[in-house]
C-alpha cells in the first residue's frame, strides 16, 4: 500500500473532523486524495468519474466522521468509502448506458492515456489499459474491488478484508476467482 | 477410482488454488515454498501460474497505478468544502441574517428618521414642543448603530461576491466535461454568464464597503478576483482545453481560492 504517513496524524485529523472542524479536511485530503483517486480510477477507468468519487468520498468522510471508530485506521476506512462510491457510480453509469450510447472504447483509452505519468508509459499503457478495462469490467463488483485494492494499492489480504468488511476467506476466494476470470477476459480481448 | 487417487485429486485442487494466490503475491512462508515446489512437479499448474502472472503483470504496468488527478489539490478542496457547506445548510432556507440584516436596517433607519419626517407635519404648540427633546439629543438609533449596520451589510455584500466568484472559478478550473471531443473543448456551463453578472455587482460589493477597514483590506483579493472573472467572462460556454488550463494556472499561481476562503472568513468575523 502507498504510505499514508501514519495513523496518528490521521486519527487526530479524523477526531477534528468528527468535532465538525472543517479545517481538518484540507490536510486529510492532501494525505489521501491521490491514493483514493487511483482506487476510483482503477475501478471506474474514467478520470472525471474518479474525481467526482474522490470529492464525494471526502464529503462523506466529513459527514460520517462522528461515527468513525477512533481505534481504526483512517486509510482503509477512506478506501472503503471510495470503493462503495465507485460501485454506486458504476451502477449509475451502467443504468445510463442502457439508455444512451456508450463511449467508444478508443475514446475511453484516450481519456486514460491522459492519466499516465509519462509519454512512454502512455503509449505502452494505452493498449494494455484498453484490454484491462475490458477484463476488469467483466468482473463482479466485489471481485473487482478486491483486485483493485490488491493490485493497484498493494494492500494485504487482511487490509482488504478490513476495508471491504469481508472475511479473509471471502477475500482469498474472490481474488482467486477474479484473476482466473481476468485471464480468460484478457485472452478474449487480445487482437 | 481408488480412495487414494480421490485424495490425491483433492490435494491437487487445493494446490492449484494456491497457484492463484502465488501469482497474486499473497502467499508467504511455508505455503509459498509448497506452492513453488508443486509448480516444479506440475506442468499444467505452471502454465496456469504463468498465465495468471501475466494478468498481474499487466496490472502492475497499468499507468493508472501512478495516475495524477487532473486538477490541483486546491480545487478539490474547494469543491469538497463547497459541498460540505451545502450539506450543512438546510435546503431551501436562506441564512436568517441575510434576510434579517437588510430588514433590520430598513426598520431602524425608518425609526431614526421618523421624528425628522413627521416633525414638520405636526405643528405642536410652542410650549409642548419645548418639552420634546430634539431627535439629535436622544436618538432611538445612534449614529454608531447605523454605521455598524451599514458596515455589516457592506461586508455581507463582499462575502457573497467573493464566495460566488470562488464558485465560478472552481467550476471553470475543475471542469472535465467534454463538449466537443474532436476540438478538445470543455464545457464550462454558465460560468462566463455568471462572471459577467458578478462583475456588474462588483461596484456594489466594493463601493458599499469603501470606508470599512475589513473590506478595504480585501481590495487586493477583490482586484485579482476581478481580473480572473474578466477572463472567464470573455470565454464561450464550450471552451478550448488550453484556455481552461490557462485560467486554472492563473488561479493556482495567485492562490486565489485560498485567499478568497481566508478573506471571506475574516469578513464574516
Amino acid at each position: 500500500m502507498e504510505p499514508s504517513q501514519g495513523g496518528a496524524g490521521d486519527r487526530e485529523l479524523m477526531a477534528r473532523l468528527a468535532a465538525g472542524d472543517r479545517e481538518a479536511l484540507a490536510p486529510l485530503m492532501e494525505k489521501h486524495y491521490r491514493r483514493l483517486y487511483r482506487i476510483a480510477l482503477a475501478y471506474l477507468r474514467q478520470p472525471d468519474d474518479a474525481l467526482d468519487v474522490v470529492q464525494e468520498a471526502f464529503v462523506k468522510a466529513f459527514q460520517s466522521a462522528p461515527k468513525w471508530d477512533g481505534s481504526a485506521e483512517a486509510g482503509p476506512w477512506l478506501a472503503r468509502i471510495t470503493v462503495n462510491l465507485s460501485i454506486d457510480r458504476w451502477r449509475r453509469n451502467r443504468r445510463r448506458a442502457q439508455t444512451f450510447t456508450p463511449l467508444a472504447e478508443s475514446d475511453h483509452a484516450a481519456s486514460l492515456a491522459d492519466a499516465g505519468p509519462s509519454p512512454d508509459r502512455r503509449v505502452q499503457g494505452r493498449e494494455a489499459g484498453e484490454r484491462l478495462a475490458v477484463a476488469l469490467r467483466g468482473l463482479p463488483e466485489r471481485q473487482r474491488a478486491v483486485v483493485v485494492l490488491r493490485h493497484y494499492q498493494d494492500m494485504s489480504l487482511e487490509e482488504i478484508a478490513q476495508a471491504l468488511g469481508m472475511s479473509l476467506g471471502t477475500v482469498k476466494s474472490s481474488l482467486h476467482r477474479a484473476l482466473a476470470r481476468m485471464r480468460v477476459g484478457l485472452a478474449g480481448a487480445r487482437p | 477410482m481408488t480412495l487414494a487417487s480421490l485424495l490425491a485429486g483433492a490435494k491437487h485442487l487445493r494446490r492449484r488454488r494456491r497457484v492463484g494466490w502465488l501469482a497474486a503475491g499473497v502467499l508467504e512462508g511455508r505455503e509459498r515454498e509448497e506452492a513453488l515446489a508443486h509448480l516444479e512437479a506440475c506442468g499444467r499448474c505452471r502454465a496456469e501460474h504463468d498465465a495468471l502472472r501475466a494478468v498481474v503483470a499487466a496490472m502492475e504496468a497499468d499507468p493508472v497505478r501512478e495516475a495524477e488527478p487532473g486538477v490541483p489539490l486546491a480545487f478539490l478542496v474547494a469543491r469538497v468544502e463547497r459541498e460540505v457547506e451545502r450539506s450543512l445548510a438546510p435546503a431551501g432556507r436562506p441564512r436568517w441574517w441575510l434576510v434579517a440584516l437588510p430588514a433590520a436596517a430598513a426598520i431602524l433607519a425608518a425609526v431614526a428618521l421618523a421624528p425628522r419626517l413627521v416633525g414638520p407635519l405636526r405643528r405642536a404648540p410652542e410650549a409642548a414642543r419645548a418639552e420634546i427633546p430634539p431627535a439629535e439629543a436622544s436618538p432611538l438609533v445612534t449614529e454608531d448603530a447605523l454605521a455598524r449596520i451599514e458596515r455589516n451589510l457592506a461586508r455581507e455584500h463582499a462575502v457573497r461576491y467573493l464566495s460566488e466568484a470562488g464558485e465560478v472559478l472552481v467550476t471553470v478550473a475543475a471542469t472535465g466535461a467534454d463538449c466537443d471531443r474532436a476540438e478538445e473543448r470543455l464545457d464550462v456551463g454558465r460560468a462566463p454568464e455568471r462572471s459577467r453578472e458578478l462583475l456588474e455587482r462588483r461596484a456594489l460589493a466594493v463601493g458599499a464597503g469603501a470606508g470599512d477597514e475589513a473590506v478595504a483590506s480585501a481590495r487586493g483579493v477583490l482586484d485579482d478576483v476581478e481580473l480572473a472573472l474578466r477572463e472567464v467572462a470573455d470565454l464561450p460556454s464550450c471552451v478550448k482545453r488550453a484556455d481552461v488550463e490557462r485560467v486554472r494556472r492563473e488561479v493556482d499561481e495567485r492562490q486565489l481560492l485560498m485567499r478568497i476562503r481566508l478573506m471571506t472568513r475574516e469578513l464574516e468575523g
